[in-house]
């Protein structure tokens, strides 16, 4: 059993104690409660618990993640970037997906943002050019509360196609 | 959720070896399954161990081979899904792939995962959290809650499955599969009913009269309204089995060699002879009355047993070849050591007839409840009083009171310790007396008989406080202070029935339980004595019909085990079908089929209490209330039903499956995977020149479970269709092969009416729920929709 685990979140290494004993991680620890209760990254928000809302959304490696869904003890060695560490790069400087979504005008209880940031920086990680259908299939585990009035699936993605910072 | 030991395999060998070090262990691969069943605590038992499969290097590959494709279990579905191989080869799949929840859940979800994931049902998912997970039919349970709670999406509209026995089967001594009889008798098909039947009880028309219905007192029904009338359905059949009694009751015409006595015609006895002589052994069978049957002929009275029915099924146990020695008494007539030399295996069920001794004041005057039920048989009318005095709470009381009053007593007064709800008589053995208008007074043990010289006065009556102690034994406790006299001019014992060895004498000795009983080896129902074998009452003390029948069944199991026979199933049922189906409408009956029941003034002593039997439109009737009970819940997968439909190979770390055995034959993959078995690989063959596809019908994005999904693959010459495979998801408990769909079109110019004659035949023998009527008209669409984009 491994008695610890290393993860780089948001550029900087944490080395985790892994077991029962106040203080360490328990095994059974989700990624979501470590990054929010231990690390204090509270723009990762827990939502639905099971996964499928999408903002819980972190990168692991370069690809967006549910992290309610995602044990700590499994993450070792890998690169965890939440939207803090998006909004604030090593430079200091933002990602152009923060701008391009905070651009978005139509957003009403915002609750889903940090969760749409990660997903669309996982999609333009893995594709720098990606097509209209491939943005919105992107977005398709992003959750709207209000049902998609803010036009999540549709004017959100046409936007995102056209924004300039993306290009 | 509960914290857990965490271990990363770094082979297949080690997690399949952890796993089975200890059986609460559980793999985990992409985690987006398990690690919600952890958190909500859906699951009865926490595992103490998580055994990570994602450090196992390279299993995550996605290969083309010549002739086929190979993806390691690992291999997640986003890479899946965008696979250029894949697209290349098999676009059905990679669109399945893409089409399971949202992109994020697919950057971790594996394909081995999905194939192995729980479903999706709510009762199944009802959080521990929320107050209390429920404890469905699938969870080990009783009842399929989705029978009546919500069924609108994750249940099936084919039937449900089998994934243990339901709670009737459970509670019957005999584990008869009564929900398979009644879906064969829903079919019209008797002939497959009796023979399930038959399989454990031989003697469903005497059982079916006076059994004490275990089966009812559990069937799911009884949550909702009635339970289901088994045992008169089981009367029916029974007495169907010995019209056609040349058929069920065969003479095997083959002889084995092997010599078998039966010391007693009681069901014990008649069951062990039935299945021995099935084996071609040559069974005598002795008894020291003078007709065969035991209680059932003697104790039980006529008008709860007519006693045709006894000779009936003697007769048909004769025609097999069994020979009967009536008015022959082990110990008198022949010894018990000439009956082991002249036979190479004795089953002695005598049963339990001899009177105990309760040690009360007066207890000569008394008489002994059998007794009385005997001479009655016999009889002889005479020495009955007027106000009669009945000691006992089962149904042998019952029996003696009934007799009494039918024998015109003015008034019989039953007196038993235990109160209303311990009786162990049946309740409507019960209801029956009171009707009867005999008097039964509860809480109350006796002390003694008031007499005058010899002539019966009355009995001392003294309060029972409680009957069973804290371990649930026989323990009475009295309160010597409250006492009442009760008159009375006859009085019958019926507390009880011992076992009389006294025919089996110094020399030949059976070691005996402190209760006085025969001792014998649970399992093969062996005595002391070697090759002499016992059961029925003499070993259990007194029980029931169906238990003495189940004891008979196993000593000659025993027998033939040690015979070196194999007892075959002459009466072999074709092979189960795969869904429990059930009839939608009948199921809503509340009110189930009773037998017309005999007004109190008219009951006599050799008239059955009831005055018809149930027609077969009543029978069948009753039969469409029975449940079937299974597990609703459809298989949750999107990938199970394109390698069903591909016919992939699951490899896993002991062998090879085809996908149809994999997927199709049990709802859950406990089922079909061994402890610490995994899947290591999927291998899917070539299916160039096929056009495939996957299309889904679901109710959102995100937690997106297929409502109606399509699995296909066509090969298309000229417009028409010359080979299909049609497999549909979301709509039963495992992936649904349309067989017949995919003979229809073969050959077929598709057009729009072909096409929705398709889609019509794939919801034939439907059994929709209350709340998913809708799913076929969807399926009907999807099939349709499927074969038109196939020729376009």
């Amino acid at each position: 059993m491994k008695d610890y685990a290393v993860l780089n979140i948001n550029g900087e290494d944490h080395k985790f104690s892994l077991g029962e004993r106040r203080g360490q991680v328990p095994y059974s620890e989700t990624l979501v409660q470590t990054l929010r209760e231990r690390m204090g990254f509270a723009g990762t928000e827990l939502s639905c618990g099971e996964g499928f809302c999408g903002r819980c959304a972190v990168l692991a490696d370069g690809k967006a993640i549910a992290s309610c869904m995602t044990l700590t003890s499994e993450c070792d060695g890998k690169k965890i970037v939440t939207i803090e560490g998006l909004q604030k790069k090593a430079n200091g400087e933002p990602d152009p997906v923060v701008k391009a979504v905070l651009d978005y005008s139509r957003f009403q209880c915002q609750i889903c943002i940090p969760g749409i940031i990660v997903a669309v920086k996982s999609i333009f990680n893995k594709n720098p050019n990606p097509t209209e259908s491939e943005i919105k299939e992107g977005l398709s585990g992003n959750y709207c509360s209000l049902e998609k009035e803010c036009g999540i699936g549709t004017q959100l993605v046409s936007h995102l196609a056209k924004h300039p910072a993306l290009r | 959720m509960r914290d857990f030991q965490h271990y990363n395999a770094e082979s297949f060998d080690e997690a399949s070896e952890r796993l089975k070090e200890n059986e609460k262990s559980v793999a985990i691969s992409g985690g987006t399954d398990l690690v919600n069943l952890l958190k909500e605590e859906i699951l009865e038992e926490a595992p103490d161990n998580v055994i990570n499969l994602k450090t196992i290097k390279g299993v995550d590959y996605i290969k083309a081979e010549k002739n086929c494709l190979k993806i390691g279990a690992l291999a997640k579905l986003a890479d899946i899904s965008e696979s250029q191989v894949i697209l290349k080869k098999l676009p059905i799949l990679s669109k399945a792939a893409g089409s399971v929840a949202t992109p994020i859940i697919r950057n971790a979800a594996t394909i081995g995962g999905n194939i192995c994931q729980c479903t999706a049902c709510e009762h199944y998912r009802f959080s521990h959290n929320n107050g209390g997970r429920k404890i469905c039919y699938r969870k080990g349970g009783k009842e399929c809650l989705a029978l009546h709670e919500k069924n609108e999406f994750h249940h099936s509209v084919f039937g449900g499955m089998k994934i243990h026995n339901s709670p009737c089967t459970d509670n019957c001594p005999a584990g008869i599969d009564i929900p398979a009889y009644m879906e064969r008798l829903r079919n019209d098909d008797l002939d497959g009913a009796a023979k399930i039947i038959m399989k454990k009880n031989p003697f469903a028309s005497l059982t079916g009269r006076v059994c004490a219905r275990f089966c009812q007192e559990t069937c799911n029904r009884n949550n909702h309204d009635e339970p289901v009338a088994i045992r008169n359905v089981e009367r029916y059949m029974g007495d169907y089995i010995l019209e056609n009694s040349e058929k069920y009751y065969r003479n095997p015409n083959k002889n084995s060699g092997k010599k078998v006595a039966i010391v007693g015609t009681g069901p014990a006895g008649l069951s062990a002879a039935y299945f021995l002589r099935k084996e071609g052994h040559n069974v005598a069978i002795y008894d020291r009355m003078g007709e065969a049957g035991g209680m059932l002929q003697y104790a039980i009275p006529a008008y709860r047993l007519p006693k045709n029915y006894v000779k009936n099924t003697v007769d048909a146990l004769k025609n097999m070849g069994i020979e009967f020695v009536m008015n022959t008494e082990i110990g008198t007539d022949i010894s018990p050591e000439k009956l082991e030399e002249s036979f190479d295996k004795v089953f002695y069920d005598t049963g339990a007839w001899k009177k105990p001794v309760i040690g009360i004041d007066g207890e000569e005057l008394t008489v002994f409840g059998l007794d009385f039920l005997m001479e009655v048989k016999n009889w002889m009318k005479g020495k009955l009083g007027q106000d009669v005095l009945v000691v006992g709470g089962g149904n042998v009381a019952m029996d003696v009171a009934s007799t009494a009053k039918r024998l015109g007593a003015a008034n019989v007064t039953l007196i038993c310790v235990e109160s209303e709800e311990e009786m162990p008589a049946g309740k409507n053995e019960i209801k029956r007396c009171r009707e009867q208008e005999i008097e039964i007074i509860n809480s109350y043990g006796v002390s003694k008989v008031i007499r005058d010289g010899d002539k019966i006065k009355g009995m001392e009556l003294v309060k029972c406080l409680s009957v069973y102690d804290e371990n649930n034994r026989y323990a009475p406790v009295y309160d010597l202070n409250e006492k009442e006299v009760i008159e009375g001019d006859s009085i019958f014992l019926a507390v009880g029935q011992s076992v009389d060895l006294s025919f089996l004498d110094e020399k030949y000795q059976l070691d005996l339980t402190p209760r006085g009983l025969v001792a014998i080896d649970e399992k093969t129902y062996m005595t002391s004595k070697k090759g002499v074998y016992a059961g029925g009452d003499m070993t259990s003390g007194p029980a029931t019909v169906i238990n003495a029948i189940v004891s008979g069944h196993g000593a000659a199991d025993a027998i033939n085990k040690d015979f070196g026979v194999e007892a075959h199933d002459e009466c072999d049922v074709s092979e189960e079908p795969p869904f429990l189906k059930f009839d939608a409408v009948g199921i809503t009956r509340k009110d189930a089929a009773e037998l017309p029941l005999r007004l109190p003034n008219e009951c006599s002593l050799d008239l059955e209490d009831y005055y018809t039997d149930l027609n077969w439109e009543q029978v069948k009737e009753e039969t469409s209330r029975c449940y079937n009970c299974g597990c609703l819940a459809v298989n949750p997968s999107d990938i199970s039903p394109v390698l069903v439909a591909l016919d992939a190979i699951v490899k896993t770390t002991e062998r090879d499956i085809k996908a149809v055995d994999f997927f199709t034959k049990t709802p859950m993959v406990d089922g079909v995977l061994n402890q610490g078995e995994l899947v290591k690989e999927i291998e899917i063959p070539a299916w160039d020149n096929y056009k495939g596809s996957y299309d889904k019908l679901s109710l959102r994005d995100g937690k997106n479970f297929a409502l109606v999904s399509v699995a296909s693959a066509y090969k298309v010459e000229d417009g028409k269709i010359v080979d299909a495979r049609i497999v549909l998801g979301g709509v039963a408990p495992v992936p649904y092969p349309l067989r017949e769909v995919e003979t229809f079109v073969k050959g077929k110019e598709i057009n729009e009416a072909v096409a929705v004659q398709a889609g019509r035949l794939a919801c034939e023998n439907a059994v929709p729920l209350r709340e998913n009527a809708n799913k076929l008209q969807q399926i009907t669409s999807a099939v349709k929709n499927s074969l038109l984009n196939a020729v376009q």
